[in-house]
């Protein structure tokens, strides 16, 4: 799984940089489009839920996606041999 | 089948302000639902006039979109014709408490089988901003420009004095303990009152000294605190400080309730 902004639903209120217990959304610094400056990922792969969503059949922590007022965080499927990034933290 | 689901895809996004709180109230009410698995044809979202009275407009059930104040009374209606229907009540604080304040106590008297998801944005947020029954003392709005000085209405307290059976407030901080309330409030029979203050950026946010979204959000954290913690405080004497948000479940009791299928 990995982890996926909308970017035609976010308003860029940045409520995701604030709960993230990994800090993974960080504000971003382009204005898109629409005029509204979307979210960055830091290093995605480090969401849990991206991970073991799966191995434990529910969604593990899910705030991001709770508190997003526009419902534009979500988790998408990877397609068949998608290239990976490792994260490995010390 | 997630919360994701439940909504009209097509309507999104909605109309709501940058970092309104009524989305984050959506998100928990639908996840909760979602847990509970209904299925959406045996669902009614009903609500009022007001912010928080879009919120229907953007889910697949079925929904009554209905005058200002009267959602309680349109909800005890679709509540008596089917009583095997779930019935949800999406409010605003100016809906419940200022217009609709008899349909609300009678509705919590007669303990009717519905949940009711009060959207406590403490400011008429449509129509621009002035002060409604629940703004704080002290509180900047359009028609209160040197703070609000009345005292806010209690919703809480007049639930649980007027006789629901289930009566809980949070915030749109703690999504997680709104989710599981709304989600006991929808399987506890009678009433269930759940109050939700949210951030209102556009028109409170904005004149109260909050720049940032994020500023309101880290109040709400801030200043909130467990009921039984209070008091706890006050029962040794201490003080609770003014202003403090007092969240967690009020009262659960089993009154007879109406519309219940037996």
């Amino acid at each position: 799984m990995k982890l996926v902004i909308d970017e035609g639903r976010c308003k860029g209120c940045n409520l995701c940089t604030m709960v993230c217990p990994y800090r993974i959304f960080q504000p971003g610094t382009i204005l898109n489009r629409r005029g509204i400056v979307v979210p960055v990922l830091d290093r995605p792969e480090r969401c849990t839920n991206c991970r073991l969503q799966k191995l434990h059949g529910r969604t593990l922590c899910g705030m991001c996606q709770m508190i997003c007022p526009d419902q534009a965080v979500r988790w998408d499927e990877e397609r068949l041999f998608e290239r990976h990034r490792m994260a490995i933290e010390f | 089948m997630t919360f994701l689901e439940w909504f009209r895809a097509d309507r999104l996004p909605h109309i709501y302000c940058t970092g309104c709180g009524n989305g984050t109230v959506i998100n928990c009410t639908l996840s909760a639902v979602d847990e509970l698995g209904w299925d959406p044809d045996r669902c009614v979202f009903i609500s009022g006039i007001g912010c928080s009275s879009r919120a229907p407009g953007y889910i697949i059930t079925d929904s009554l979109h209905t005058t200002h104040g009267r959602a309680l009374a349109f909800a005890t209606g679709v509540k008596m014709a089917d009583p095997t229907l779930h019935v949800v009540v999406f409010t605003g604080d100016g809906d419940l408490a200022a217009i609709g304040g008899n349909h609300f106590i009678h509705a919590c008297r007669r303990n009717i089988d519905l949940t009711v998801v009060c959207m406590n944005n403490q400011i008429y947020g449509m129509t621009g901003g002035q002060g409604s029954p629940t703004t704080p003392v002290g509180g900047i709005s359009t028609t209160t420009p040197y703070g609000s000085a009345e005292p806010a209405f209690d919703l809480c307290a007049l639930a649980v004095a007027a006789g629901a059976n289930y009566v809980t407030r949070w915030t749109t901080y703690h999504v997680k303990e709104l989710t599981k309330a709304v989600h006991a409030g929808l399987t506890h029979p009678g009433l269930s009152f759940i109050e939700v203050f949210v951030q209102c950026p556009t028109n409170y946010g904005r004149r109260n000294r909050f720049k940032q979204v994020s500023d309101q959000i880290e109040f709400l954290k801030t200043h909130s605190m467990i009921r039984q913690k209070a008091e706890r405080i006050r029962g040794e004497g201490g003080q609770v400080k003014d202003g403090t948000i007092e969240i967690g479940e009020f009262v659960k009791r089993s009154r007879p309730a109406m519309g219940v299928v037996k």
